[in-house]
Formats: C-alpha cells, sequence, structure tokens
C-alpha cells in the first residue's frame, strides 16, 4: 500500500511548510469565522434588544424553533457533505462566503482545471482556497457596485420577467455546465458512472418514496457515492507507481 | 411629542414602515463589519498560501492564475446573486439584503427561513401583517440560523480533520477516491435534482451542460486556455437567455 502521493512530497521541509499553512489557516480561519459570525449576529441583536419593537423572547424563540425544526439537519449534513471537497482550510472560508455549490465549487473546480491540479491535493486544495479568495474578491465588489451602491436604482429598471428567470433557472444554468466540468478534469470513467447510478437511485427512487429525506438527497448521494467508490476501485497495482 | 406618544400608543414596532428600520445606519455598519471580515480573511489566506507554494507543489504564477480563474468563474453566479438580491430589497432594506442574501447564506435559504419565522407572529413576508416587529423577529431568526452553520463548521472541521488525517495515514488509496466521489457524488446528485422540477429546468441544465463540454473541446488548445476561465459565464449566460425564451413561450414553468 505505498501511496503514489506521500512519495511524491519531497523533503521533511515540504511536511514543515504545509503544517505552517495548515496552523495559519486553521487558527486564523476560526478566527475570522467567530468574528463573521458575532457581526452578523449584532445587527439583529440591536434591533431585538434596543430599537424598542415590543419584541418578547417567547416571539424570538418560537420563530427561531421554526426555522430549527426545518434547517437543523442542514445546517450539520452540509459542512460534512462538503468537506471531503473543500478540505479544512477552505472550509471557514465557504460557509462565511456562501452560496458553495452555486459558486465557490464551481472557482475552484475552474481554477483546479486551469492548472490541471487534483482535487484532494495539495496543489489542488492551495488551487482552491486561491480561487475562493479570487471569487470572494469578486463578490464583495460585484455586492458593494450592484446592490450597496445601484440597488434601488437597477430595480427600477430591470424587467420584472428578466429577474424571476434569473430565480428560477440560475440553479440548472450553473450545475448543468459544473457538472460537466467536474466530469472531465477529474477523469475518472468509474467513479463518475457511480456518481450517476447513485444520483439516480437517491433522487428517482428514495427521495419520491421517502419525500422526508429530500433535504438529505445530496448527502446520502456524497456518502454512498464514497462507499461504492471504494468498494468498485481499481485493485490492479496503482499505475502511478511507473515514475 | 405628539409623534411620539401615539407610536407609543400604538405600540413599538407596529408600524409597517419596515424599510426606514432596516436601513438604519448601525445595519450599514455591521453589513460593512462582514464585507471587512472576509476580506482581511482572504488577505491572510492569499499570504499564506504563497508562503506555503513550495512545499504544495505549486508555483507562485499558478497561485496567481488560481485566483484570476476563480474570480472569473464566479462573474456569473456572482451577477446573478446581486440580482436576486437586488429583487428582495424592496422587502428586507439593504444592510440585511447584503450580509443575508448576498453573503453567509443563499437566497433559497434566507428567503426561506424569514418567510417560516415571519409565519409564527401570523404575518406574510411583505404582506399587511409586515410591521417592523416581525421584521426584526425574522432577521434575528434568519441571521442566528446562518450562525448555526457556522458554529457547525467551526465545531465539525477540525473533528473530521482529524478524521481525515487518521485515514491518510492508514489508507492513501482511500484519500485518493474520498475527495473525487464527494466532488462527483455532489453535483451529479445536485444536477440530477434539477430534471423534475419543470422542462424549463431541464432544458437550462442541457444547455449550459452543452456549452460547456463545447468550451471544454475547444479549449484543449493551449493557446485558446483563456476559454476555460470564461467557459462557466458564457454556459450560464447562454443557458439562462434559452430559459427565458422558453420560459416565456409558456412552458410550465416550476
Amino acid at each position: 500500500m505505498s501511496s503514489p502521493v506521500v512519495a511524491s512530497i519531497p523533503e521533511s521541509a515540504a511536511a514543515g511548510g504545509l503544517a505552517e499553512f495548515d496552523r495559519t489557516t486553521s487558527r486564523w480561519g476560526r478566527l475570522t469565522m467567530l468574528a463573521g459570525l458575532l457581526v452578523s449576529l449584532a445587527g439583529p441583536l440591536y434591533l431585538v434588544f434596543f430599537a424598542d419593537l415590543d419584541v418578547t423572547a417567547g416571539q424570538l424563540w418560537t420563530a427561531f424553533g421554526a426555522v430549527a425544526a426545518v434547517f437543523m439537519m442542514i445546517w450539520l449534513v452540509e459542512p460534512i457533505t462538503y468537506f471531503p471537497i473543500l478540505g479544512p482550510a477552505a472550509m471557514y472560508q465557504a460557509f462565511m462566503i456562501g452560496n458553495i455549490s452555486s459558486k465557490l465549487l464551481p472557482s475552484a473546480l475552474v481554477a483546479q482545471n486551469r492548472i490541471d491540479a487534483k482535487p484532494g491535493t495539495p496543489r489542488g486544495d492551495f488551487a482552491a482556497v486561491a480561487a475562493i479568495c479570487g471569487a470572494a474578491a469578486l463578490h464583495l465588489l460585484s455586492l458593494a457596485v450592484f446592490v450597496g451602491l445601484l440597488g434601488t436604482w437597477l430595480i427600477s429598471i430591470i424587467p420584472v420577467d428578466v429577474i424571476d428567470v434569473v430565480r428560477l433557472y440560475i440553479l440548472p444554468s450553473v450545475l448543468g455546465a459544473v457538472v460537466v466540468q467536474a466530469i472531465i478534469s477529474v477523469k475518472q470513467p468509474r467513479i463518475t458512472a457511480v456518481a450517476v447510478a447513485i444520483s439516480l437511485l437517491v433522487q428517482f427512487v428514495l427521495v419520491p418514496l421517502v419525500p422526508a429525506t429530500a433535504f438529505l438527497a445530496t448527502g446520502i448521494a456524497v456518502m454512498a457515492t464514497i462507499a461504492l467508490s471504494w468498494l468498485v476501485r481499481d485493485r490492479t497495482p496503482q499505475p502511478a507507481v511507473e515514475h | 411629542m405628539l409623534t411620539h406618544l401615539v407610536s407609543t400608543a400604538v405600540g413599538g414596532g407596529s408600524s409597517t414602515d419596515v424599510l426606514a428600520l432596516a436601513n438604519m445606519p448601525l445595519l450599514w455598519i455591521c453589513a460593512a463589519g462582514v464585507f471587512a471580515v472576509i476580506a482581511v480573511q482572504s488577505v491572510i489566506y492569499m499570504k499564506a498560501a504563497r508562503k506555503a507554494a513550495p512545499a504544495a507543489g505549486i508555483t507562485q504564477e499558478e497561485l496567481k492564475v488560481s485566483f484570476r480563474s476563480g474570480a472569473i468563474a464566479a462573474i456569473g453566479p456572482s451577477l446573478a446573486v446581486a440580482l436576486v438580491a437586488v429583487a428582495l430589497l424592496a422587502v428586507f432594506g439593504t444592510p440585511a439584503v447584503l450580509v443575508r442574501i448576498g453573503l453567509i447564506g443563499s437566497a433559497a435559504y434566507e428567503t426561506g427561513a424569514a418567510s417560516i419565522a415571519i409565519g409564527t407572529t401570523g404575518a406574510e413576508l411583505g404582506g399587511p401583517g409586515y410591521t417592523q416587529n416581525a421584521f426584526a423577529i425574522a432577521f434575528f431568526a434568519m441571521s442566528l440560523g446562518g450562525a448555526m452553520w457556522m458554529l457547525a463548521t467551526l465545531i465539525l472541521t477540525p473533528l473530521m480533520k482529524r478524521g481525515g488525517n487518521k485515514l491518510a495515514k492508514t489508507s492513501p488509496v482511500a484519500m485518493a477516491i474520498v475527495p473525487t466521489a464527494a466532488l462527483l457524488g455532489a453535483f451529479v446528485s445536485l444536477s440530477i435534482a434539477e430534471v423534475p422540477k419543470s422542462l424549463v429546468h431541464l432544458v437550462a441544465l442541457l444547455t449550459a451542460a452543452a456549452v460547456m463540454g463545447l468550451c471544454a473541446v475547444i479549449g484543449r488548445s493551449p493557446k485558446r486556455a483563456w476559454l476555460r476561465e470564461w467557459s462557466l459565464g458564457f454556459a450560464i449566460v447562454v443557458a439562462l437567455a434559452v430559459a427565458y425564451v422558453v420560459h416565456t413561450a409558456g412552458m410550465p414553468a416550476a
């Protein structure tokens, strides 16, 4: 079971460099995410406690309880679903920046494809981190300009049906492109076939039979694809050992 | 003085002038704060990546290309988010839209959370009972919900990292399979979930896939490598244009 991945990492210096990156990103990633969490709560907390709106604690907990009942499993499932793709460093970026499957993962994938880096390798992880930084920079800029600065003017000139179409169909438009990109750039026909078979089963058999699993569908598909890909993996000696 | 008396007599927060409350300066400052935190985090991460680049077997040039590719690839999705956010300005006001719809969450989650939260007050989002009081409750519930996501990430990431490290030591082959399988499982499953929604969803999905496939074939030559960065944007624009035509032609929508 000698691994080509481990063998190709040259010296202890490289391991040290990666360990330092890991330390920096997990310390500062956590700190910045905690800061983001607190700042994002400060506004609503101020309104609730100081703006004299007669909001009662009972109203707040009822409202939050209703939201939690619907979304609690997603709060737990999403981080677990995306961790194997993002890696630990990018996790602290992704769950603060938001729009992970429709914006950040596609960006990471485009970058990995552009420099021919495989997901899950150090090269792939670094390309993903840089790509997410790039996506974040662009997104902050576009939000500040188009929503913060021009938002109220734009709403007066954009036809309602254009906004409706974008709102309704943006997800399939992004996903159709990204799924093709993912299949092309990882070049793993066996795992692709497993993913397609499992997803068809989950979306067209499991979800219609047990509608309550709909929000778990992606998580189930990911876990099942990992498990089945492992079971049907190519057991012939790794060709990558040749170099 | 009189207006003050009247407003307290009616009961604080019963005003339906939600935007006066939702656009108050303090909320703008908090929104700017979230922007600043993300910007600072990106700078720290890029610096750390540049420093450790040799150890990861990636060049400074490739890091720069990755940053640029990520930014270009995000143009389409980012503008789409901005457009949806603009459409929701009248409901939540600019600061809440910037933080909740634009960052942290997503339009689908946040409007869902907000309407569930408002529902518990007996009102409806943007309806006649949508008072300042109801807005504060909705904003609180969606923000605390978003915080739970970050909290789960903060707690689960170190745990999963430990599991991943252990797996990497005991079974390197698994480490080669897991990220690839997770990536394909996630995107194939998310894409297939769009199929039963409507015919227009299917058309958008297939159009985007076809454009992306075409770009990949044409962009194979190193001379046209730039196409690989822009292909996602092209695919989104063409797919949305086709969806617009099919949608307005009266095909069954969602």
